[in-house]
């Protein structure tokens, strides 16, 4: 068949679903029948699906002429999607195509969800496209002869590619289609992407720099426009608007009116444990909600999570209180409303979620959002700022992620080994790798192979063998299976697995949940109200609590997120309108907390850097305010705290929100020293943030995921029971290990790197510093804390900085003893 | 540091070690050799220095108490036997003093490799009114000596300090050892308004306030 051939049975098809193509779906076809990669910018409901799935399955028959009558076996297309609860959407999409067309192709779904018995059946007997995950995407990697599975693959599609991107799956995924360039040679690479500030760096991740496959590409946008209101929730009474962020609960009611009005309302929250809080209060409080109400987190078992999908869809639900976890993905197209529960920190996801409404055709989304706090309100209007001038951010790509090329590399040695010469051009064929070293990769191959640079007599150290012929193996089966359980770049808190006494499961918490209750204790979770019974094989035994008792609500630790640089932008220009007469509904609705601010400090023009001072019963207070972001904040308290702390032996607390940050101390901090030897200087950043940091612990937690991924830490399979107890160690004490004895260990140094890059920012923590340094610095001693401050100086995460000895440190400090 | 429990005194040293002066004794829980060797035979790359920087400390600090006999409180060894047992024999043969054993439970090295280095173990061990054991041992009219918990502590003071440090913890009649070994990590105690928590801070070992 020829190309218009192909695209009439497309079309056929396509009117017989009652649908039109829309553009850039035929683009896409054209581009892939032309052997093209791309990338695909459409966002969820598009029909991005069928823009990929068609031109795949038309291949195919143009291939295989005899198509409807003779099948040729073998993996053709693969679709890799981050979230494996979409797969089954999915393979549904791929199948009616395969069906309608008379194609006698098959379709399969490989995920951790896929029973061992299947897999091997899949082993045997490829499906002809096969849906999956990066993870699993890698264990097929990990497999025995696994280049004949891919030989003669023609496509694989990335989908959600924005979602990757940015995160270390993104660079598996970048490693993985660096081995599959070479072994399937005729393989197209596609990916779908929502809108992002980089799409065009997207491209050039997914394709690897300057190569042959991006040379060879296209990038294909859907060009549809949503229409978008946000409102704010504003109670009439704001005098009783709580000035730090708890939950949001003040305004249920409003929240209950809004649900009433509408079909469907989904209510986003940031975190599992506000989300645990949000259902069960307003169960609580409109008990006639129950039955048409439901929640739906991360951690809440996949069948109930599946049921309450395919609820919305059915009409069945009224609301849905729910996580992250619904942003992606299918579609729901009776949602009529959303509510955004407290700052969603980031446009392009405040976005994805205001899109989850309104789907049909030429209906404006609705977005709801309410402040959980005073200060959050600004936020409010600064996101109506960013919808109407179309801002969304970049996902920043990683770069030398040497723990995920530890692990990519001990993948390919489980399998059928690997040649480095081979592989390391592969390797720097890569986005992340562009730049590695011929000392980089001897380094890592020395690691991979004697656990260190220099061989020692009496070392016994075991892991990658060289054969004979060069190849890098894994011998140990024991050591392979090892790694194929560790296999993936997602580093949660160890969970364990909480079921009913009389069977059924119910989800995950976190082991350190777990590890504060006792036989008896009662606590929420998924909704109910349940008893711990007992906890053995890292299994809890829970049963239905007396619903009068007392009980903990489950919470879960998790990385706070903090506010996006265009995000920071917008606010610091919405809260610099305070002090003027252009004033949005939410600025109005704060003018009572802008008076009380004004009364003890100043409200900050946009010339203007403004720190406070005070005293409490904790210590002494110096809070300043950059509004640039939680992360900056936190180098910029780091920076500082350092800074002063060479001028007298000092402790210091931090903590930073994303207003601004505080330095806390028992001893009083002399501004005006700070201010005339000018400690905000842009001079010498780099050195003093890397002096404060050996004092503070970020570098620290940014190991802990590092030595995961690279192996060092044994996890075992999630949920299950540890067998080797004698090889747990605590990332902690590796941590300490390897600053004392091998500092100059790559994946040690990483550590520094990923913070400096992605948890502090240094180029933004730059540029923050430029700016204040033109502002006007207002020092402000308060009597007693501010409206601004109230967030900050009740927050208990916080971090250390120390120039005083541990002795003199010791000398003024005590431990509580059990009364 | 220098206490005294019923008129004896004892050094408590940074090392985690415990020197008891009347008798010339050292005192050593929970060294835990072999165990980066251990992890390192399992693919796990821990710095393989560390191995030595444990038998350079055990060397200083015989060298610096010129003790009579030396007492390992258990876990001497992390796991089987593995190459570092050869780097352990070669530094019994250099070390003139009587070595014991007070098997703790990860010492599953059988008892007669030890016994050819001239090493006596042993469950535990009563000298005078004193109790020697690997496991926090109570036992009537006897004032017990441990190990096995490595001990820590979480200190705290005003604005908002906090502190967690390896120590030795004393109750009444009790007295557990902070771990020797580099490399063994702590488990944090909560102390009750009687006991007595010495830290360790770097190079120096410090009485802790409670209240």
């Amino acid at each position: 068949m020829n190309r218009e051939q192909l695209f009439s049975v497309a079309n056929d098809w396509f009117e017989n679903q009652g649908w039109k193509p829309f553009p850039f779906q035929t683009q896409a076809w054209t581009a892939f029948l032309q052997g093209k990669n791309g990338l695909l910018n459409a966002p969820t409901g598009s029909g991005k699906t069928y823009a990929l799935w068609l031109p795949i399955v038309l291949n195919y028959i143009k291939n295989n002429p005899d198509y409807k009558t003779k099948h040729k076996p073998g993996l053709k297309a693969i679709w890799i999607t981050p979230l494996r609860s979409l797969s089954v959407e999915i393979k549904q999409a791929a199948e009616r195509v395969v069906n309608d067309l008379e194609t006698q192709m098959t379709v399969g779904i490989r995920s951790g969800d896929t029973s061992a018995s299947e897999r091997v059946k899949q082993k045997g007997k490829m499906p002809d496209l096969l849906v999956t995950t990066p993870e699993s995407l890698q264990l097929l990697l990990a497999t025995k002869g696994y280049d004949k599975i891919f030989g003669n693959c023609t496509a694989i599609v990335i989908d959600e590619w924005h979602e990757l991107l940015g995160t270390k799956r993104g660079v598996q995924t970048e490693l993985a289609l660096s081995r599959l360039k070479t072994i399937a040679p005729k393989m197209r690479i596609w990916g779908i992407s929502a809108t992002i500030g980089n799409l065009q760096q997207a491209q050039e991740v997914l394709l690897g720099v300057d190569s042959e496959a991006y040379n060879n590409s296209v990038l294909i946008k859907a060009q549809i426009h949503k229409k978008i209101k946000v409102i704010s929730i504003i109670p009439d009474k704001m005098e009783t608007y709580p000035w730090r962020g708890h939950m949001g609960l003040h305004l249920i009611d409003e929240v209950a009116k809004i649900i009433k009005a509408s079909k469907t309302t989904l209510i986003f929250t940031n975190v599992r444990s506000a989300c645990e809080i949000w259902f069960q209060r307003l169960l609580e409080k409109y008990p006639e909600f129950a039955g048409e109400m439901a929640m739906h987190h991360g951690s809440i078992n996949r069948e109930t999570r599946l049921w309450v999908e395919q609820a919305i869809r059915d009409e069945e639900l009224k609301v849905v209180v729910c996580t992250s976890s619904l942003d992606l993905g299918v579609d729901f197209a009776p949602v009529e409303t959303i509510i955004q529960v407290g700052g969603p920190k980031g446009v392009a996801r405040f976005l994805q979620r205001a899109g989850r409404s309104g789907h049909q055709p030429g209906k404006e989304s609705v977005i709801y959002f309410l402040a959980t706090h005073a200060i959050e309100l600004i936020e409010a209007s600064a996101l109506k700022k960013a919808v109407e001038n179309n801002v969304i951010e970049d996902r920043v790509p990683y770069l030398n992620s040497w723990d995920v090329l530890v692990q990519y590399l001990n993948t390919l040695a489980v399998s059928d080994g690997f040649l480095p010469d081979e592989i390391f051009k592969e390797v720097k064929g890569t986005f992340c790798y562009q730049a590695i070293t011929e000392e980089n990769w001897n380094w890592i191959l020395n690691f991979i192979s004697n656990g260190s640079q220099s061989l020692q007599a009496y070392d016994e150290y075991k892991k990658v063998e060289i054969e004979e012929d060069g190849r890098f193996k894994i011998n140990s089966r024991l050591i392979a299976m090892h790694h194929r359980m560790q296999i993936g770049t997602i580093v949660g808190d160890a969970v364990v697995n909480v079921k009913f006494m009389s069977g059924g499961y119910i989800g995950t918490i976190e082991e350190w949940f777990v590890s504060k209750l006792k036989p008896g204790d009662t606590f929420i979770f998924a909704g109910k109200q349940l008893e711990l019974f007992r906890i053995r094989n890292m299994q809890v035994l829970v049963r239905k609590a007396n619903p009068k008792k007392k009980s903990k609500v489950v919470s879960w630790m998790g990385g706070r997120m903090a506010l996006s640089a265009q995000m920071s932008e917008l606010l610091r220009h919405e809260l610099y309108r305070a002090n003027t007469d252009d004033l949005s509904p939410e600025l109005k609705a704060l003018q009572p907390l802008f008076a009380r601010q004004r009364k003890e400090s100043i409200v900050p023009g946009d010339d203007q850097f403004l720190i406070e001072t005070f005293k409490t019963r904790e210590g002494y207070h110096a809070i300043f305010y950059p509004f640039e972001g939680r992360f900056v904040h936190e180098a910029l308290a780091s920076l500082l705290a350092y800074r002063i702390s060479l001028l007298l032996p000092i402790s210091f607390s931090l903590a930073y929100n994303d207003y601004g940050f505080e330095l806390l101390s028992d001893q009083e901090i002399d501004m005006q020293n700070v201010l005339d030897n000018n400690l905000f200087s842009t001079e010498y950043v780099h050195h003093d943030l890397q002096k404060s940091l050996n004092a503070t612990e970020m570098a620290r937690r940014k190991f802990r995921d590092i030595a995961v991924i690279a192996g060092l830490v044994f996890t075992g399979f999630p949920g299950k029971m540890v067998k080797t107890k004698h090889l747990q160690s605590g990332s902690q004490l590796l941590f300490e290990v390897f600053r004392d004895y091998e500092p100059d260990n790559l994946l040690f140094q990483q550590a520094y790197r990923e913070t400096f890059e992605h948890q502090l920012e240094e180029g933004r923590l730059i540029m923050a510093l430029e700016r204040i340094n033109n502002q006007e610095i207002i020092w402000k001693p308060c009597l007693k804390p501010t409206p601004f401050s109230f967030p900050l100086i009740t927050d208990r995460l916080r971090e250390k900085l120390s120039s005083e000895t541990l002795a003199e440190r010791i000398k003024k400090m005590t431990a509580s003893y059990m009364k | 540091m220098t206490i005294t429990i019923q008129n004896q005194t004892f050094i408590l040293h940074p090392s985690g070690a415990l020197f008891w002066k009347t008798r010339k004794l050292l005192l050593i829980s929970d060294v835990h050799l072999g165990k980066v060797s251990h992890f390192r035979k399992h693919g796990v790359a821990i710095p393989n220095n560390v191995v030595s920087e444990n038998f350079k400390r055990l060397t200083e600090i015989v060298e610096n108490f010129k003790p009579e006999k030396i007492i390992f409180l258990g876990d001497l060894f992390h796991s089987s036997k593995n190459k570092e047992w050869d780097l352990f024999e070669k530094w019994v043969e250099c070390c003139t003093n009587t070595i014991i054993l007070i098997s703790g439970n990860h010492d599953i090295i059988d008892k007669k490799h030890y016994n050819q280095l001239d090493i006596d173990v042993l469950e535990s061990l009563e000298i005078d009114s004193f109790l020697l054991t690997h496991h926090p041992t109570i036992k009537e009219g006897f004032f017990n000596f441990s190990g096995h918990i490595h001990p820590g502590i979480m200190l705290r003071g005003s604005g908002a300090q906090s502190l967690k440090l390896p120590c030795f913890f004393q109750k009444e009649n009790q007295m557990i050892l902070a771990a020797f070994g580099e490399f063994t990590g702590k488990h944090i105690l909560k102390p009750q308004q009687n006991d007595i928590v010495y830290a360790i801070a770097n190079d120096e070992v410090i009485k802790i306030k409670l209240n």
